[in-house]
């Protein structure tokens, strides 16, 4: 590819993937009613605070909001810990066949989603979990286990086994050994953790549309998706703004934390 | 708590100088990054177990008898009250439902086009971006995407892509009136704008993950080539794209497992409409289970999905695996 030809390349992918953003920007920012039924492609108005307070309130997207950001706080912090120790327990401790427990949890990551759902609807019908923040917090924590086990354990059999030795022999408990060595040194694969995680829960559509109904209950997703399917009469500039309000937790972690975010899937290749 | 970094601990008992080659495993037998043995002084194999507990408490009474359930389920006639078992009559039945049929084909599309589009275009402009002075930024634009889930894209794209949306309108301005159409409404064209839209979410990822590949490039190679004369197409096909082969795989892989898995981005954009012509296996399980409550069938197809996605997941699965792709450090 010549000099010029690939700088022309480059500019023209970058315009075709700025060109959505741009026009979810310019019409969340139309106001609602003037919108004339058609895409504006120009800037209409500023008129962003009413839309996302209509999709805030009439939708209901500031509750779901709300329960999102403790669903996916809480259940990333349980999730990595839980999945913490268990990397430790298959990789430095004496488990006997580490082999069988890997697969045990690592088998959560492979299927999808649709192979737990009828049951879990099931189970969560006759236990009154159905529509409880709890219950959607316990099955986030399940789903997310996984996967945090895997790159976690990734990391931690690069740790030398001198580390556990040494402070065996210096007489260091177990869990001296986990919180004062294992815990320190993976600290970015941690936190890479937490935020894939983190990610995850708040993304997740699936779960929330299946296991929960009511405004305070339901993940952000799933209210975005009810407010894009009953509120369609509100008008696109308000749905725009929902789901530009939705996305801006992870935009920011995203921003914020690009190297560690990306560890987790690119643990894989490397 | 570092200083005990230093050679403290009693020589290795294993520390025998070079060791035979090991045959590769596949799956994580107790390795030389396991310190402590069984029988060693704090306690027996037991002492492990409640470590590890939580973990498996959590995905054995919420991810593996669900499972099991599912499996066992898809052998019953089950509308949510009532169940009778039945065999294999749900999977007998699966053969002539030309909803099946479509959803299969419609899957099958996903997957080429998924291989086709994110996978190419990610190569591609890798490729055009590695080593360009402004090709960190240019990559960091169209990695955004990946950030925002795909339920908002899909409410995005449902703007861009209406009968009334931002892309037929763009076409009608430009005097391409024949091209705007329906583009939601009618097979096969519903089910390639998802895949397009689609496209706009997950080549980012696959832009990263071959950046790194290049930049593992290493410049002796370059350089050895470049003085044997080769240059432009002959360098990308003999040099570039071979290194890329282990990045390759997994970013295949991940294409097919993600777009087997593909959820969110249908059921915003059309629902698996209209009359189901866009549903993917994914969908088509959703619909049956819990909008028509043929339980058992619907456990059947997700069993069906499961068995195509694992198949699939194995290609890459196998260098993921502890011991394979991570002990080579």
């Amino acid at each position: 590819m010549g000099r010029t030809a690939r700088h022309v390349f480059v500019a023209g992918c970058v315009a075709l993937w700025l060109l959505p953003l741009y026009l979810l920007v310019v019409n969340a920012l139309t106001p609602a009613a003037d919108y004339r039924g058609e895409p504006d492609w120009t800037l209409q108005g500023f008129a962003l605070a009413d839309n996302v307070g209509t999709a805030w309130k009439e939708a209901r997207i500031g509750d779901s909001f709300q329960a999102s950001l403790l669903y996916a706080t809480v259940c990333g912090l349980v999730a990595v810990l839980v999945a913490a120790t268990a990397a430790f327990a298959v990789v430095v401790l004496p488990i006997p066949r580490p082999a069988f427990w890997f697969w045990l949890i690592y088998s959560g990551t492979l299927f999808p989603l649709q192979i737990f759902l009828a049951p879990l609807f099931g189970l969560y019908a006759d236990t009154g979990l159905y529509d409880t923040r709890i219950g959607l917090m316990l099955v986030y924590v399940a789903w997310a286990v996984p996967f945090a086990f895997f790159l976690i354990r990734n990391q931690m059999t690069t740790m030398p086994p001198e580390l556990t030795e040494a402070a065996l022999i210096d007489g260091a408990s177990f869990r001296r050994i986990f919180w004062r060595v294992h815990v320190p040194l993976l600290r970015a694969g941690l936190g890479a953790a937490f935020l894939f995680q983190f990610t995850a829960v708040w993304n997740d559509l699936l779960l929330g549309l299946t296991l929960s109904r009511s405004g305070d209950v339901q993940p952000v997703m799933a209210s975005l998706a009810t407010l894009r399917a009953t509120y369609a009469s509100s008008g696109p500039p308000v749905i725009l703004a929902g789901a530009l309000v939705v996305s801006v937790p992870t935009l920011v972690l995203f921003l914020l934390f690009r190297g560690l975010f990306l560890r987790g899937v690119t643990a894989s290749v490397r | 708590m570092t200083e005990m970094v230093t050679p403290a601990g009693p020589p290795a008992p294993d520390a025998r100088a070079p060791r035979p080659p090991r045959a590769r495993r596949r799956v994580p037998v107790r390795g030389p990054h396991q310190a402590v043995r069984p029988g060693a002084r704090l306690g027996g194999p037991l002492a492990a177990l409640p470590w590890a507990l939580p973990a498996f408490a959590f995905v054995g009474v919420l991810l593996v008898y669900p499972f099991a359930r599912s499996v066992y389920g898809s052998f019953f006639e089950d509308n949510g009250f009532t169940s009778e078992f039945t065999g294999l009559d749900n999977y007998a039945r699966l053969a002539d439902d030309p909803v099946f049929g479509r959803s299969l084909l419609n899957t099958l599309l996903w997957v080429a086009g998924t291989l086709l589009l994110p996978v190419l275009a990610g190569l591609v402009i890798a490729v055009a971006t590695h080593r360009l002075r402004w090709g960190g930024a240019a990559q960091l634009v169209i990695v955004l995407p990946f950030a925002i889930s795909g339920t908002a894209t899909a409410a995005l794209w449902y703007f861009m892509l209406s009968s009334d949306g931002a892309v037929n309108q763009a076409l009608r301005a430009v005097g391409l009136d024949s091209w705007a159409q329906a583009w939601l409404l009618e097979w096969p064209q519903n089910t390639l704008a998802l895949i397009v839209a689609s496209t706009w979410q997950a080549t980012g990822l696959n832009v990263v993950l071959f950046a790194i590949g290049l930049r593992a490039l290493p410049r002796d190679t370059v350089e050895a080539a470049q003085l044997d004369g080769a240059s432009g197409w002959r360098m990308f096909r003999h040099i570039t794209l071979p290194h890329l082969r282990a990045v390759t795989v997994v970013v295949v892989g991940m294409a097919i497992v993600n777009s087997l898995k593909a959820f969110d981005m249908i059921w915003i954009l059309t629902q698996g409409g209209p009359s189901r012509s866009s549903e993917t296996l994914a969908l088509t399980m959703y619909r049956e289970t819990f909008r028509l409550f043929h339980v058992g069938y619907g456990s059947a197809i997700a069993l069906v999905l499961s068995v195509v996605v694992v198949a699939s997941s194995w290609l890459y699965l196998r260098r993921q695996m502890p011991d394979t792709g991570w002990a080579k450090a």
